[in-house]
C-alpha cells in the first residue's frame, strides 16, 4: 500500500540532492549576448551599482568562455512576440538561435542546470534538452511559474489578500491553453470549489473563470501597453534560481519532460509542480486532476508534438 | 445568496482601514524611474509604490508588469495614474521625469527643457503630499534640485538631490577593482557637482582607516605613477560611456536611489553625498545646491558633515557654484 508521499511525489533525479558547497551560491554573474556594445553597457551599468549589491563579480562577453563553470544558465535569448503574435509562431526562428547557443553553454558548463525562458518556452525547453544532451532533470522551462504568479495575484486581489496567501496552480502549456486547476484552489486550507461548486465553471455567477482568462491575456495586454514584459518574468526567474541554488526543495510549476505521465506518449515538456533543489528537478508532484484537466494537458501535448516533429536540426 | 468571498472571509475591522504608512512615488516611468521603482521594490522599502507619468499606456503596462510580480514581493499596493491624486500622502517622491542626455550631451544642456517639466510636476506633488521628502534625480540634478526647492516652497531639508551618491558609488567600485576589495570596504567621497566638475576628496580616501594618500602622497596629482586621478576621470566619463554603449544608464542610478530611500524611510541617520543647499559653506556665496556628506533620516536631510578640504578642493566647489549660478540666474521659474 503506497504511502501518501509515494503517491504524491515521483522522484526524478537519481540519488539524493547534492548538498550545496559555498562556491555554489551566486557569487558571480555572467552576461552573454551577440550585441557587443549593448552587452558591455549593461555590464558596466550593473558594475557601477556594485557598492549596493552583494555579487562581487559581474562579467560579460560575446565569447561563451566567460560562462565557464556556471551553476545555472538562464536562456532568454531569441526573438520575442510581436503585438498579437502567438508564442508558437516564434518557434523556428528561435530554434535556429538555440542551435548556436546551447552547445556552447554545455561545452563550458557541463554540470549546469538550464532554465529556459525564451518563448514558446515548452517547445524551446524540449529543443534545449535535445541540443544539450543533458539529463532531463537539469533542463527546466520557466513554464507556468509566471502564469501561476499572475493567477494568484489576480485571484487574491478579488479577495483582498496577499498573493502568497492564495494557493492555486496553473499548469500545462505556458500560453493560451494553460490549465487552471480549479479543484486545488484554496485559502487557509479552505477549498474554494467546495465553498462554491460552480467555481471555475462556465455557469459561475461570479465568473471566476474570467480571472484565468485575464492571466492568459495579461502578457498580450502588457505588450500592447509598454511593448514587452520584463519585471514579472524576471522576478519569476529569480524565484526559481533561488530554490535551485539554495537547495530548497520548494515546489514550482515549471516545464518538465512529461512523457508517460497522464497518458502522454510523446516527448514533450509541460508545466507540472516540480520540487526544485540543487539537482534541478528532484521530483514531480502527482496532481489529482479531473478528466477534463487531463484531457487539456493531453491536447496541449498533441499540439506541441505537432510542432516539434516538424522542427529541423533538433 | 452569499458570494464565495463572503463564505470564505468575515470582515471584522470596524471603520476605515489605516492605509499606507510608507508610500513611495516615482515620477517618470522611463529607464531610470523603473530601475528606481524595482530597486525600491526588491529592498522591501515601502508598503505602497505609486508610479506617475504622462504616457498613459506605458504607465499602465509598467504598473501591470510590476503587479504581476507581487507574489515574489512584499509591497502589497502598486498603483499608477496620470492623475496626481494617486500620489497623495507619499513619504518620499522620487522625481526622474524629464529629458535625458543624448550621446555626448552634457547634463547642463538639458536645463530649460527640464525646468518647464518641473513647473508642471512639482506643484502637483506638493498639493497631494505637502509633507513629503522630494528626491530629485533628473539631470542636471544640482540645478533641478534648486528648481524643485524654489517651486515647491518646501524647507531645504525636504528637498534632496541624488547628487554624487552615484559618482561616489562608481568611484568606490573602481577603487575596489584596483585593490581587489568589495566597494563597501573602500571609502572615498566625491562631492560637488554631479557631473564633469565633481570633486574627489583624495585626503579622505581610505581602507580600514588607512589613508591612501598617506601611503602615496602623489595620489590625485599628475605625478602619481598609479594614476589614481584616472579613476576619478573614469567616474566622470562613466555615464557617457554607458550611454554610448547601451543608450542610457539605469541600474546603477536605480540602486543608488533605493540606497537613499532606505536611509530616509528607515530613519537610518546614514551619511550620503547628496545635493543640498551649500550657500555659506566652503566659500560658496550663491544659492546653489551641491553634494556634500549629509545625514539622512525620516525628517529628511537633517545635518551636514563639514569636510576638511584643501584650498584647491574648496576652489573647485566655489567654481562649480559660480557655474551653476550662472545657469540658474537665467532661468524663468
Amino acid at each position: 500500500m503506497s504511502s501518501v508521499m509515494q503517491k504524491l511525489i515521483t522522484p526524478m533525479a537519481s540519488g539524493p540532492a547534492e548538498p550545496p558547497r559555498n562556491k555554489d551560491l551566486a557569487d558571480e554573474l555572467a552576461l552573454v549576448d551577440v550585441m557587443e556594445d549593448k552587452l558591455k553597457g549593461e555590464m558596466m551599468d550593473l558594475q557601477h551599482g556594485s557598492l549596493f549589491l552583494k555579487t562581487s563579480k559581474i562579467v560579460a562577453d560575446k565569447d561563451y568562455a566567460v560562462t565557464a563553470n556556471s551553476r545555472i544558465v538562464v536562456v532568454t535569448a531569441g526573438v520575442r512576440q510581436q503585438e498579437g503574435e502567438s508564442r508558437l509562431n516564434l518557434v523556428q526562428r528561435n530554434v535556429n538561435i538555440f542551435k548556436h547557443i546551447i552547445p556552447q553553454i554545455v561545452k563550458h558548463s557541463p554540470n549546469c542546470t538550464l532554465i529556459v525562458v525564451s518563448n514558446p518556452v515548452d517547445v524551446l525547453t524540449y529543443v534545449t534538452w535535445k541540443l544539450s544532451g543533458l539529463p532531463k532533470h537539469r533542463v527546466i522551462g520557466s513554464g507556468t511559474n509566471l502564469d501561476s504568479a499572475r493567477f494568484r495575484f489576480l485571484m487574491a486581489e478579488r479577495l483582498g489578500i496577499h498573493a502568497t496567501s492564495f494557493n492555486g496552480w496553473v499548469l500545462g502549456e505556458h500560453g493560451d491553453t494553460s490549465v487552471p486547476v480549479w479543484s486545488g484552489v484554496s485559502v487557509a486550507g479552505v477549498n474554494l470549489q467546495k465553498l462554491n461548486p460552480e467555481f471555475g465553471l462556465d455557469g459561475d455567477k461570479e465568473d471566476w473563470k474570467a480571472t484565468h482568462k485575464e492571466v492568459v491575456d495579461s502578457a498580450y495586454e502588457v505588450i500592447k501597453l509598454k511593448g514587452y514584459t520584463n519585471w514579472a518574468i524576471g522576478l519569476s526567474v529569480a524565484d526559481l534560481t533561488e530554490s535551485i541554488i539554495k537547495n530548497m526543495s520548494r515546489i514550482h510549476p515549471v516545464s518538465t519532460m512529461v512523457k508517460d505521465m497522464y497518458g502522454i506518449g510523446e516527448e514533450v515538456f509541460l508545466s507540472l509542480p516540480c520540487v526544485l533543489n540543487s539537482n534541478g528537478v528532484g521530483s514531480v508532484i502527482n496532481m489529482t486532476l479531473t478528466d477534463a484537466e487531463v484531457g487539456q494537458l493531453k491536447k496541449s501535448a498533441d499540439t506541441l508534438w505537432g510542432i516539434q516533429k516538424d522542427l529541423k536540426d533538433v | 445568496m452569499m458570494t464565495t468571498k463572503e463564505k470564505l472571509i468575515t470582515h471584522v475591522l470596524a471603520g476605515e482601514p489605516v492605509g499606507s504608512r510608507s508610500k513611495v512615488t516615482v515620477v517618470g516611468v522611463g529607464m531610470v524611474g523603473m530601475a528606481s521603482a524595482v530597486s525600491v521594490l526588491l529592498k522591501d522599502l515601502c508598503d505602497e509604490l505609486c508610479l506617475i507619468d504622462v504616457m498613459e499606456d506605458k504607465l499602465k503596462g509598467e504598473v501591470m508588469d510590476l503587479q504581476h510580480g507581487s507574489l515574489f514581493c512584499k509591497t502589497h499596493k502598486i498603483v499608477g495614474d496620470k492623475d496626481y491624486s494617486t500620489t497623495a500622502h507619499s513619504k518620499v517622491v522620487v522625481v526622474t521625469a524629464g529629458a535625458r542626455q543624448q550621446e555626448g550631451e552634457s547634463r547642463l544642456n538639458l536645463v530649460q527643457r527640464n525646468v518647464n517639466i518641473f513647473k508642471f510636476i512639482i506643484p502637483q506633488i506638493v498639493k497631494y503630499s505637502p509633507n513629503a521628502i522630494l528626491l530629485v534625480v533628473s539631470n542636471p540634478v544640482d540645478i533641478l534640485t534648486y528648481v524643485a526647492w524654489k517651486l515647491s516652497g518646501f524647507p531645504r531639508h525636504r528637498v534632496i538631490g541624488s547628487g554624487t551618491n552615484l559618482d561616489s558609488g562608481r568611484f568606490r567600485h573602481l577603487m575596489g577593482e584596483k585593490l581587489h576589495l568589495h566597494p563597501s570596504s573602500c571609502h572615498g567621497w566625491i562631492i560637488g557637482e554631479h557631473g564633469d566638475s565633481s570633486v574627489p576628496v583624495w585626503s579622505g580616501v581610505n581602507v580600514a582607516g588607512v589613508s591612501l594618500k598617506g601611503l602615496n602622497p602623489d595620489m590625485g596629482t599628475d605625478a602619481d605613477k598609479e594614476d589614481w586621478k584616472h579613476v576619478h576621470k573614469m567616474v566622470v566619463n562613466g555615464a557617457y560611456e554607458v550611454i554610448k554603449l547601451k543608450g542610457y544608464t539605469s541600474w546603477a542610478i536605480g540602486l543608488s536611489v533605493a540606497d537613499l530611500v532606505e536611509s530616509i524611510l528607515k530613519n537610518l541617520h546614514k551619511v550620503h553625498p547628496v545635493s543640498t543647499l551649500v550657500k555659506g559653506m566652503h566659500g560658496v556665496k550663491e544659492e546653489v545646491f551641491l553634494s556634500v556628506p549629509c545625514v539622512l533620516g525620516n525628517s529628511g536631510l537633517t545635518d551636514i558633515i563639514h569636510m576638511t578640504l584643501k584650498p584647491e578642493e574648496e576652489k573647485q566647489l566655489s567654481n562649480s557654484a559660480e557655474t551653476l549660478w550662472g545657469v540658474q540666474k537665467e532661468l524663468t521659474l
